[in-house]
């Protein structure tokens, strides 16, 4: 089963192989990001509370995204988890490449480089029989239409999809809409996603100002 | 009555047919299997499975995210073993830890043991 990171990410796949537009947002890298810090929590390595991301072990995990992000915490003032985040943004591009390479080395997906209009370059990311996509999508819908708790991976899942607008990729507006309900209490039911929710407003409040500066 | 490493202590006590889970200490990375063992034994009530489970957290001092995992694991084990899942007593630092994990949404938070009796 691919991990939270990867699931994100191949949400983000579109059926020709393009990149979804939420997934160019800043917020999709935070989520990113977000995932990663949940994924190092159940592997032992950080826990987290409302006042600071808590390093409890700085082994690496073996996995190249997570231990970037392990060793630049550790190394780093303790803070909480919207503020990682933040401060965290400029790697997830690496984060995101890392993925991506992980994810077709794995052979779940191929890269294609093509050009049009003969000088500007397009990357896209076809899945090979897009199962692990499809496994996500379904985890999600079966946690939105059922009436059981979910499991906290798909929470965050949820949560962090939802955070991000990747949830548009395969629900249509009205359809969210109707589930917002259901969204709002089993979405996301961890501090980290809270901490990546808050970091996205933080990060969007700050672009706002920035445009709003006189020149 | 079970014991996890270092800093969390969990003892079971029946009234009735409600079970109450009693954490007494710190719910965090390293005490929270022990504590997902405590509510697995309480929900599955040693082949009888009680009419509800509640986590009494008076004694409760901290509560960290991989406890919150721990809170959802129990709640989905009573659920599926259509067992009422709640928490009562939940201190002043440990309730926002809850608050904010979006769990007093999907978990009955009650005052005291008496509330959550009746």
């Amino acid at each position: 089963m691919p991990s939270l990171v990867e699931e994100l990410v191949l949400l983000a796949i579109e059926d020709d192989g393009g990149i979804a537009p939420a997934a160019g947002q800043p917020g999709f890298g935070m989520a990113l990001l977000g995932a990663c810090l949940v994924e190092l929590g159940n592997a032992g390595r950080i826990d987290v509370d409302l006042s600071a991301v808590l390093v409890l072990d700085t082994t690496p995990t073996g996995h190249p995204a997570l231990d970037g992000v392990l060793k630049t915490i550790a190394r780093g003032e303790a803070a909480p988890v919207a503020q990682w985040i933040l401060r965290l943004s400029a790697d997830a591009a690496t984060v995101v490449r890392q993925t991506l390479d992980g994810l077709i080395s794995r052979r779940v997906l191929r890269f294609e480089e093509a050009r049009y209009l003969w000088v500007l370059k397009e990357r896209r990311y076809p899945l090979r029989d897009g199962r692990e996509q499809q496994d996500a999508k379904l985890r999600i819908m079966e946690t939105l239409l059922g009436e059981q708790l979910p499991t906290p991976h798909d929470s965050v899942l949820l949560g962090l999809a939802r955070a991000v607008g990747l949830l548009e990729g395969f629900l249509s507006t009205a359809e969210i809409g109707r589930l917002e309900d259901r969204m709002a209490k089993v979405a996301g039911l961890d501090l980290i996603v809270r901490g990546v929710e808050a970091a996205i407003l933080e990060d969007q409040a700050e672009r706002a100002r920035a445009m709003m500066m006189p020149l | 009555m079970s014991d996890t490493p270092e800093t969390l202590h969990i003892t079971l006590e029946m009234v009735g047919q409600t079970t109450f889970v009693c954490p007494r200490g710190r719910l965090d990375f390293g005490t929270t299997p022990g504590f997902q063992h405590a509510l697995e034994q309480a929900v599955n009530g040693g082949g009888t499975a009680p009419s509800a489970v509640i986590v009494d957290c008076r004694e409760l001092s901290y509560l960290s995210s991989a406890g919150l995992r721990g809170f959802l694991v129990g709640a989905r084990a009573a659920q599926d073993s259509d067992v009422h899942f709640g928490v009562c007593a939940l201190q002043t630092a440990p309730a926002e830890v809850f608050k904010a994990g979006g769990f007093d949404k999907i978990v009955a938070v009650y005052p005291d043991r008496e509330a959550a009796l009746a």
